[in-house]
């Protein structure tokens, strides 16, 4: 594996009760890319991501991430490595404030203990939410939400991040918004590998897209390679237009 | 390593309760003997449920078996007084005062490992028969004296009333517990069993270390309750398992939490005050029917506040800031 590989997976699967919701699925990601992974509801996105932070342990396969394998480590090691992730429905801390939100990601990420506030900050900042520091998050609108969510993983300074469907239920500028703010991610280090059903917004972001259906992987390759792919839009851009 | 996450406010609070534990150490001037007893109560509840959040409150995890700690404190001091005959109440007390919450904090170490694997009502529960399992062993191992009941020693001083004097040593006992829920709630712990409480998976995919920090608090709040114990049985001077190991003590202390505020360290003191007053002070009378009004006015405060009277005061500040800042615009 090449040191600029961040991310390999190899002939991973993941049946629950007999559904095989991941089937040997192999792929790599390069080092400070913005990968998409798309396909249509179930096609196993959620689980993939539930997998890599350890949430779920694969049934087989290896999952390397900076050449080491984590597959069935626990999700406190995953986070500890480098792996954050930002959730498809947003969970952030409904009690809590933006920053104190903010905070938690720092506090339990790799940022010194002395840096916990300059990256709190600096981590709302590219997400847009220094003017709405003090606010409780249960007042936060979706799209708020939704920048909340990926500022807390990016505050613990993470390598690779995972964002599933960031611009799921947001209106045209804020998923904009929210694609600026993932560019913003990458250019300060993270790799970002990212679930999205907008397909202009993945056209214009990505660096290699990954095809997923029922669980396998159908295709790889870049955004306009992808689009002429006939078993890609079988499967996925036919059944959504 | 930096103590507090959240300097200023931690620094705030720490200073508030000084303040407030000065005020009340100068309470018993202006009270009578029943009213500096009614303040011992007061005391001796706002201490048990600061105590019962460091766990309770911050992580989410309800245990309804603290009375575990108050028990098997008092009586670990007690035996312990009794084993050394020679010494002076002064260095008996303060050997049995260490051991009680020693042997506590090692009590939760063991049985949080399976305990704390329990999520919800599971735990709750399982605390619940924690606190049965040591009151019956307590009771029926002959050598443990539960059953027959065991003397402590008289620790007062000869010119200070014992009424004060417990009411003094309860206070100082407090007011440890309270400073130290504060270092908790505003150190890398506390913000660790908050995101616990608000969403254990999320706070472990977050990087939360939370089985040890689950532990670490359960270890202190057991800690923490068997001081109060042990200063407790000294001020009862006589004590059998029955008035230890009390259900009240299981249940009163979550009563608190969810009368003036879940989760908050102001909140179970609140709460302890107004049960405290309404039970001794206003229904102190009616004693027949004191248990029936308690229950009543418990039930319509949850229902008129479900998030108990720091969530009124929580609202009222969340509007002010939103008109505040709609005026601002
Ligand atoms: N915890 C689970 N238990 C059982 N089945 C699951 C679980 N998580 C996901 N699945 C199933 O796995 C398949 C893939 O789901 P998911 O990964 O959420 O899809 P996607 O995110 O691509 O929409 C679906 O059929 C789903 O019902
Ligand atoms: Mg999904």
């Amino acid at each position: 594996m090449s040191a600029d590989v961040i991310l390999a997976v190899r002939g991973v699967s993941k049946s629950f009760r007999g559904l095989k919701a991941v089937r040997d699925v192999s792929f790599e990601v390069p080092r400070g890319a913005i990968c998409s992974l798309i396909g249509p509801n179930g096609a196993g996105k959620s689980t993939f991501f539930n997998l890599v932070t350890g949430y779920f342990r694969p049934d087989s396969g290896t999952i390397l991430f900076e050449g080491r394998d984590i597959a069935g480590a626990s999700p406190v090691d995953v986070a500890h490595l480098g792996v954050a992730r930002a959730f498809q429905i947003a969970k952030p801390f409904p009690g809590m404030s933006v920053t104190e939100n903010v905070r938690i990601g720092a506090l339990f990420g790799r940022a010194g203990p002395r840096d916990v506030e300059a990256v709190t900050q600096s981590a709302m900042q590219l997400a847009g939410l220094a003017e709405l520091h003090d606010r409780e998050a249960r007042e936060l609108t979706v799209g708020q939400l939704r920048r909340l969510e990926v500022a807390r993983a990016l505050a613990a300074r993470p390598s690779l991040l995972l964002a599933d469907e960031p611009c799921a239920g947001l209106n045209p500028t804020e998923t904009a918004e929210m694609v600026a703010i993932l560019r913003r991610a990458r250019d300060a280090g993270a790799t970002v590998v990212l679930v999205e059903h907008d397909m202009p917004a993945v056209m214009e972001i990505s660096d290699t897209v990954l095809v997923l259906e029922a669980g396998a992987l159908i295709a790889q390759g870049a955004p306009q390679a992808i689009a002429r792919d006939p078993r890609v839009i079988a499967a996925y851009l036919g059944t959504e237009e | 390593m930096k103590l507090f996450v959240s300097g200023r406010s931690a620094w705030v609070s720490i200073a508030i309760t000084l303040a407030g534990a000065l005020l009340f150490a100068l309470l018993p001037a202006f009270l009578s003997p029943y009213g500096v007893r009614v303040g011992q109560l007061f005391v001796l509840a706002a201490g048990l449920a600061v105590a019962w959040t460091v766990l309770g409150g911050f992580s989410g995890y309800w245990s309804f078996g603290n009375a575990a700690f108050v028990g098997t404190g008092a009586f670990v001091a007690a035996l312990i007084e009794l084993a050394l005959p020679g010494w002076s109440p002064a260095g008996a007390f303060t050997v049995a005062l260490l051991a009680a919450m020693l042997l506590n904090g090692l009590l939760a170490l063991v049985i949080a490992w399976p305990i704390l694997r329990l999520r919800g009502i599971y735990f709750a529960i399982a605390m619940l028969g924690v606190s049965q399992v040591c009151y019956e062993l307590v009771s029926n191992i002959d050598a443990l004296r539960g059953a027959l009941g065991v003397n402590l020693i008289d620790i007062v001083p000869k010119d200070v009333r014992p009424e004060r004097f417990y009411y003094w040593a309860l206070l100082l006992a407090a007011t440890a517990i309270i400073l130290i829920a504060i270092c908790v709630r505003h150190s890398k712990l506390g913000y660790g069993l908050l995101a616990i409480r608000e969403d254990e998976d999320t706070a472990r995919m977050l990087g939360v270390p939370t089985a040890p920090y689950k532990i670490s608090a359960f270890v202190i709040s057991a800690m923490l309750t068997a001081m109060m114990g042990v200063i407790y049985a000294h001020n009862l001077g006589y004590i059998t398992a029955n008035s230890v190991f009390r259900n009240e003590f299981n249940l009163n202390v979550i009563v608190y939490s969810l009368l003036g505020g879940m989760g908050t360290i102001i909140g179970p003191i609140v709460g302890a005050g107004v049960m405290t007053y309404v039970t001794q002070v206003l229904l102190g009378d009616l004693l027949d029917i004191h248990m029936f009004i308690t229950g009543l006015l418990l039930a319509i405060l949850v229902l008129a506040a479900p998030n108990g009277l720091y969530g009124i005061y929580d609202t009222y500040r969340l509007r002010l800031k939103r008109q505040k800042r709609e005026a601002g615009r």
